[in-house]
């Protein structure tokens, strides 16, 4: 998906007199997604678990296990089926739908949706069941495909939220009445939980005729780009499918994207380890008068559904077949689960559907703004409107060649739109482009306490903290930049072979798989295109003194994009391999701290202060094999000497030579807002 | 890799590292679980394939011997015991344990004449045995897959089944071989492996359920080169689940009778196979056997219950990919492991039909003047088709034999007391040396119940049959279970007895009992055997046919061979039970005693296709039991025959 992408706005037939209650009380006789000739109400699906063959064998079997009555068992069970299971009340629904849109009005949100994929997908309705996965960037994601399902006249969609929700009064039962089901954390060492959840979810994709709406990556993202999906709930899921309970299964992956995520200041802080507060009522209420105020456009992007049975049948191999007839579909089928080898391909469409969601990804004004100031931060030069504006333009161009899809109408009103939102980020100082810092936080001996990692100075955090947001909204962007980025980058540290270029890409990939999202099966695909992209564009051509090697090309400008664009991630990665290099075995806590104390006191580029930044690094230096990771009590990595040595030659040959100066003398900081911030 | 699920929790809702391929999956922040974590997930996955599982204590412990008799039938505790002044059955597990059995000695004196005074023959606990001929890497790559032991006894007591032969043996300790270790595999992968073992190192495996076969089909091959390993499957017996909206359960296949039936019972159902031996034989046994329980006339026989099974061959595991009520697809596989008596691999698992408890069940008993009555009643309910759980015809002999375990007190109902003693003979006038007793088990609904008893007393009336109270028919049923022990005591006043068993169609039945009944007396005759018993009942009845069972016993004092002497008997019996129509067996199986007829059952082709399975699962002969017709196998004999 690529180019010009339509998008209509589906609050604003609502802002008219009585747009919102006559909507919400319009009649409500929603699709299905199911075609059945039974429907099973939210009572009923509690009732087909709690009297399911597989709950009454689980239960025999695991009293036999524990010693405690079967009876006393099933109590526990219909107790988790209370905690568990969703609830249809068409009056909360309205309610809720009533409060959503007062609270849109007052945050002056525009929520713009693909309405033809829309449409397409409620033609499609009826025939099996269909699993949203939309990315999870923030808590608003919650209301948004329910809002999108009740707009659209389609059964609201069941959605697995955590147990945070759950003990939140009135907001956790109301988000049950509108179909929210609750699911634990954690699943280790309840085993009759972990059965009853099971079969709970299993059972409402199967009959209840409802989407069935799930965050594959188990957690908001704080650093606005793909997580590494987690696998359970989608294994859940698709169980109905492989015991042929449903002819097929319908994943959408959506794509939601904010101009601006309200946690981004949160995020921030978490990124450098000061932990998040717990969510309450309270809370939430507390935080409604900040909520009117401008946040901008949310984008809700439904990529191209996804049927699991023709997915699996392409890929069908001797294996799968074999699996279809396991020893699995010989038993009862409320019994029957997924072999390892359709466990395997159940991984394999999650991270698939992970790669489809970055697809998706709606490119805002705001990430074009924040990847120009982030240059302009980095090139130490504050642009005026009209050069930012400009500059904007060019990177729409970049990035709709790289294959992204930008939604804009009038540049240049988009901009000021988005100068209003993120007046507490960025501000026009004269006519000046600059960010604003933050406020100096008073570190506390309790708040360094509560500090995740190393106790960061005052200063440090003042810009760290406006950075680190600003780079939130580079992040869902750099899916599409690294891969050329650091083909680039590998030029750049000396002329090379196509070959060798693959095999240097290769292995930065690989230790930064979990930094940047890929499939490794389509890496090369990735990297020819990559390549193709940057010899097109001038970033690298063919040497004329030495044939058959590659060297830098002519177009300074796109590859000054794409040498910032990877440094911060390069530069945690050399930092995590100093530090072990010179420590050899480390815990994972004191590990990131070093991390973040050389990252701080070598003034590296803030997002390198991200402890979730160093982390990822870690894991792909021991997927890499340069570490060796330990599990006791707490993890700990030690190295492999010789690989770290590799890792270190490539990355201090690759890194790319920009010194910036981050601080307040940075002359794109802005000094004066923050006086009147005051 | 084997077939393991990925059931485990843990890797429901966290990330999950997979290294398999290297195909590395994404892994997230710190609370990802490492590669080699993944790996014992996995393997850990494949023991808990089955969340559902039930384990199942057994009665019987590992080590048989602590709780069984080891040189003879049943629980230690539980024997006759015959002295000066008493005959009592001991222990509290039957109905007439601990109980005085004062007609008990005059019965015995009557038929075999034996000097009770002498002192017993209980055999001592031998002491030195054959030594095991497992090489040692054998043995260490066995061990790694599972509990295996060489003791000399834990071999001894699982070298034999329960003829008269291997008995004898046994407590003479004079096995010319005896297998070389024991293995207790405790599931189906564990199988695999060791049958893997078996194939590549040339050694022999005997699957071992219960130890009760009375064909000669567990004993131990005398003229075996190879190693030989008893596979017991006592350690396989779970229940992998039970399916209570489909009537269907899937067990390991070691599971043994009296746990399976304690276990559906106490969870409201049952699966109603009950042989006689069901205390200790085992769900593999009865597939590998064709097995037939008393009851089959309302849960069917071994081939109705099982559904599928689940079979180790050197060659792999043969199994149905669907689990079906009827299949339409060519020859029935399934066939040719029920009966397969060990010699084509090991029965894992076995999905077997269950049925809800029913809410009533009664005993009844009719009695009729003679054994033509009796039996034509029986094959009139037979064409009538209404046959309760459990009819049988007992004849005059048998009757007689009950009344001699006829209790002090208690026996309250019993026929040839008091006033019922005096209708049956001097009002109905039969004659107490001919009459003859049905006994009843009827399972149902209190109505469905009443219903058939009414039945049965009309078609009783019809000839000449009279109601016979509901004590004497539990009575009846419960002697089914001591009648096991007392060979025991019979060898210990030397006296060998056996039962043998057949089927036959109706027409042909009356005559193959007096037939047989004859060949018995005159080959007993012509050895100037005085004191022996020879006597039948007709216990399972069918459309188009009945199975009768022998009881044969004789007195051995003279004879420096008994066993001999009896084998040629029973031999004798057997040609003229086939002379007379009947088979080779209703439902205790070939093995090794009936070989002989065998091919003339099945025909020669028949015999060239149970080769051809045995070359196509067994080709190396790693289940060399030689039962049926396969010690003619040779891998070479084979191929130039077939
Ligand atoms: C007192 C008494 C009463 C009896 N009553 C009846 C009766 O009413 N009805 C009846 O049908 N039989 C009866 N029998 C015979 C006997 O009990 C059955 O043949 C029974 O099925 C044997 O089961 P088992 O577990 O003891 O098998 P075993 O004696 O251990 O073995 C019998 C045969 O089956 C094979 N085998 C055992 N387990 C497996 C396995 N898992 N996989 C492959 N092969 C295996 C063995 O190798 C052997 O060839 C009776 C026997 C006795 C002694």
């Amino acid at each position: 998906m690529s180019g010009f992408v339509n998008f209509t706005d589906i609050l604003k037939p609502r802002n008219t007199k009585f747009g919102i209650v006559k909507f919400m009380t319009k009649k409500w006789d929603p699709m299905k997604t199911l075609t059945l000739d039974k429907y099973y109400g939210p009572q009923d699906l509690k009732k087909v678990v709690a009297d399911s063959v597989y709950i009454d064998s689980f239960l025999e079997a695991e009293s036999l296990r524990t010693g405690v009555s079967k009876e006393q068992l099933k109590k526990k069970v219909l107790e988790y089926l209370d905690e568990i299971a969703l609830d249809e009340q068409t009056h909360v629904m309205r309610w809720m739908g009533i409060v959503f849109l007062k609270i849109c009005f007052m945050m002056k949100i525009g929520v713009f949706v693909n309405e033809a994929a829309v449409l397409k997908l409620k033609s499609t309705l009826g025939k099996n069941p269909v699993l949203f996965l939309p990315t999870h960037r923030s808590y608003a994601d919650f209301c948004l495909t329910t809002y999108l399902c009740y707009h659209y006249d389609i059964t609201l969609p069941a959605v697995a939220a955590g147990m945070d929700f759950y003990s939140m009064a009135v907001v956790g039962q109301s988000m049950r009445e509108t179909g929210a089901f609750y699911i634990r954390r954690t699943l280790v060492g309840s085993p009759l939980y972990a059965a009853t959840l099971r079969h709970y979810v299993r059972t409402v994709v199967a009959k209840y005729g409802a989407p069935v709406e799930f965050f594959l990556e188990g957690t908001r993202s704080r650093s606005n780009k793909s997580l590494p999906p987690k696998y359970g709930m989608l294994s859940m899921t698709l169980v109905p499918y492989f015991a042929r309970e449903v002819s097929d299964v319908t994943v959408v992956p959506v794509n939601i994207s904010y101009d601006r995520v309200m946690e981004q200041t949160l995020f921030a802080y978490e990124h450098l380890g000061v932990p998040k507060p717990k969510e309450t009522t309270g809370g939430l209420l507390k935080s409604l008068h900040r909520l009117n105020d401008h946040f901008g456009n949310i984008y809700i992007n439904l990529g191209d559904p996804i049927s699991i049975k023709e997915y699996l049948d392409r890929s069908a191999d001797q294996l799968v077949d074999k699996s279809i007839h396991s020893a699995e579909s010989l038993k009862p089928l409320d019994l029957q689960q997924l072999t390892v080898d359709q466990m395997d391909k159940v991984q394999d469409i999650a991270d698939y559907v992970v790669t489809l969601q970055q697809e998706s990804t709606v490119v805002t004004i705001t990430n074009l703004l924040a990847i120009v100031l982030m240059q302009s931060l980095i090139v130490d030069e504050a642009l005026s409107l009209e050069q930012v504006v400009d500059k904007i333009d060019w990177l729409i161009d970049v990035l709709r060649k790289l294959g992204a899809s930008v939604f804009e109408n009038d540049l240049k009103a988009s901009v000021e739109r988005i100068l209003v939102v993120h007046k507490q980020m960025v501000t026009l100082d004269g006519d000046k482009l600059m960010l604003v810092p933050a406020l100096p936080m008073v570190v506390s001996p309790d708040v360094q306490k509560k500090m995740k990692g190393h106790i960061l100075k005052a200063e440090t955090m003042v810009n760290a903290i406006p950075i680190i947001q600003l780079q939130l909204y580079v992040n869902p962007v750099l899916h599409y930049l690294i891969p050329p980025a650091l083909i680039y980058a590998v030029v750049c540290s000396g002329d090379t072979t196509r070959e060798q270029l693959f095999a240097s890409y290769c292995k930065l990939r690989k230790m930064l798989r979990h930094e940047f999202f890929h499939l490794e099966k389509t890496e090369e695909m990735k990297f020819t295109q990559a390549l193709q992209y940057c010899m097109d564009n001038n970033v690298i051509r063919d040497s004329i003194q030495n044939p058959g090697t590659l060297t830098s090309g002519p177009d300074r400008e796109l590859q000054l994009l794409l040498r910032w664009s990877v440094l911060p991630a390069l530069t945690t990665l050399a930092t995590c391999v100093d530090v072990m290099m010179q420590c050899r075995i480390s815990d994972h806590a004191q590990l990131l701290k070093l991390v973040q104390e050389r990252a701080e006191s070598g003034r590296c580029h803030p997002y390198c202060l991200s402890l979730e930044a160093a982390a990822n690094c870690v894991q792909g230096l021991t997927l890499y094999g340069a570490l060796l990771r330990h599990k006791e009590n707490e993890i700990s990595y030690e190295v492999v000497p010789d690989k770290i040595q590799e890792c270190h030659s490539l990355i201090t040959s690759v890194l790319p030579k920009i010194n910036v100066d981050f601080s307040s003398s940075n002359t794109v900081i802005s000094t004066n807002s923050i006086k009147s911030k005051l | 890799m084997s077939p393991g699920l990925v059931t485990s929790a843990k890797n429901m809702l966290q990330n999950t590292a997979d290294d398999k391929n290297n195909k590395r999956k994404t892994v997230n922040s710190e609370k990802t679980s490492s590669f080699s974590d993944k790996n014992k997930n996995r393997s850990a996955d494949s023991k808990k394939k089955y969340e559902t599982i039930i384990k199942v204590k057994s009665v019987i412990p590992r080590r048989r011997q602590d709780l069984l008799k080891w040189y003879g039938w049943g629980y230690k505790d539980s024997m006759f015991v015959l002295d000066e002044n008493t005959t009592s059955f001991t222990g509290s597990r039957y109905l007439i344990g601990g109980k005085n059995l004062p007609y008990a000695k005059q019965w015995i004196k009557e038929h075999f004449d034996v000097d009770i005074s002498k002192p017993h023959k209980v055999p001592q606990i031998p002491t030195t045995f054959p030594k095991s001929r497992l090489p040692d890497n054998i043995k260490q790559e066995l061990e790694k897959i599972t509990l295996l032991s060489t003791d000399g006894m834990d071999r001894l007591i699982r070298a034999h089944g329960q003829t008269l032969h291997d008995v004898y043996h046994l407590r003479e300790n004079s096995f010319p071989r005896i297998p070389d270790a024991v293995v207790w595999p405790e599931n189906h992968e564990q199988v695999e492996e060791i049958v893997n073992s078996a194939s590549r190192h040339h050694f022999v495996i005997i699957p071992f359920g219960g130890g009760t076969s009375v064909s000669g089909s567990v004993t131990c091959p005398a003229n075996e080169d190879r190693p030989i390993v008893v596979l017991d499957t006592s350690d396989m017996n779970s229940i992998l689940w039970l399916d209570k909206e489909q009537l269907l359960a899937r067990v390991q296949a070691g599971i043994v009778g009296q746990d399976l039936e304690r276990e559906m019972r106490a969870r409201g159902f049952t699966v109603g196979h009950e042989p006689d031996s069901y205390e200790f034989s085992t769900l593999g046994g009865w597939v590998a056997t064709r097995a037939s329980g008393m009851k089959k006339n309302t849960y069917g026989n071994i081939e109705d219950l099982v559904v599928q099974t689940k079979v180790v061959t050197p060659r792999g595991v043969i199994e149905k990919s669907c689990r079906v009520p009827r299949l339409s697809c060519g020859p029935e596989w399934e066939h040719i492991i029920l009966g397969s008596e060990g010699c084509l691999g090991v029965v894992t698992e076995v999905t077997l039909k269950i049925r809800p408890l029913p809410p009533v069940v009664r005993y009844g008993s009719l009695v009729f003047p003679d054994w033509d009555s009796g039996f034509h009643f029986e094959r009139e309910v037979a064409r009538q088709r209404l046959q309760p759980s459990s009819i049988r015809l007992m004849d005059n002999e048998q009757f007689r034999f009950g009344h001699a375990l006829k209790m002090e007190q208690s026996w309250g109902g019993v026929l040839l007391d008091g006033l019922k003693r005096f209708y049956i003979t001097k009002i109905k006038g039969f004659d107490p040396l001919k009459l003859c007793v049905v006994t009843l088990l009827m399972e149902g609904s209190a109505e469905q119940v009443a219903d058939s008893e009414k039945k049965m007393n009309a078609i009783a009336a019809q000839y000449g049959g009279v109601p016979g109270g509901a004590k004497n028919g539990e009575i009846g049923y419960t002697l089914t279970f001591v009648i096991a022990y007392v060979r025991d005591l019979a060898l210990e006043c030397d006296i060998v007895a056996e039962s043998f068993e057949t089927s036959v169609s109706w027409e042909r039945a009356l005559a193959l009992c007096r037939n047989t009944k004859a060949r018995v007396r005159s080959e007993c005759a012509a050895r100037r055997i005085a004191h022996y018993l020879i006597s039948c009942r007709l216990t399972q009845t069918y459309d188009a046919g009945c199975c009768i069972y022998f009881y044969f016993g004789f007195k051995t004092v003279g004879f420096s061979d008994p066993v001999r002497v009896y084998e040629e008997i029973e031999e004798a019996a057997r040609d003229e039970i086939i002379a007379c129509g009947g088979s080779i067996s209703h439902h205790h199986g070939v093995g090794k005693l009936r070989k002989k007829w065998y091919t003339s059952t099945v025909s020669e082709p028949g015999r060239l296709l149970l080769l051809a399975a045995k070359q196509a699962l067994d080709p190396d002969n790693v289940f060399a039991l030689g039962n049926m017709a396969f010690d003619q196998y040779t891998p070479d004999v084979v191929k130039s025959k077939l």
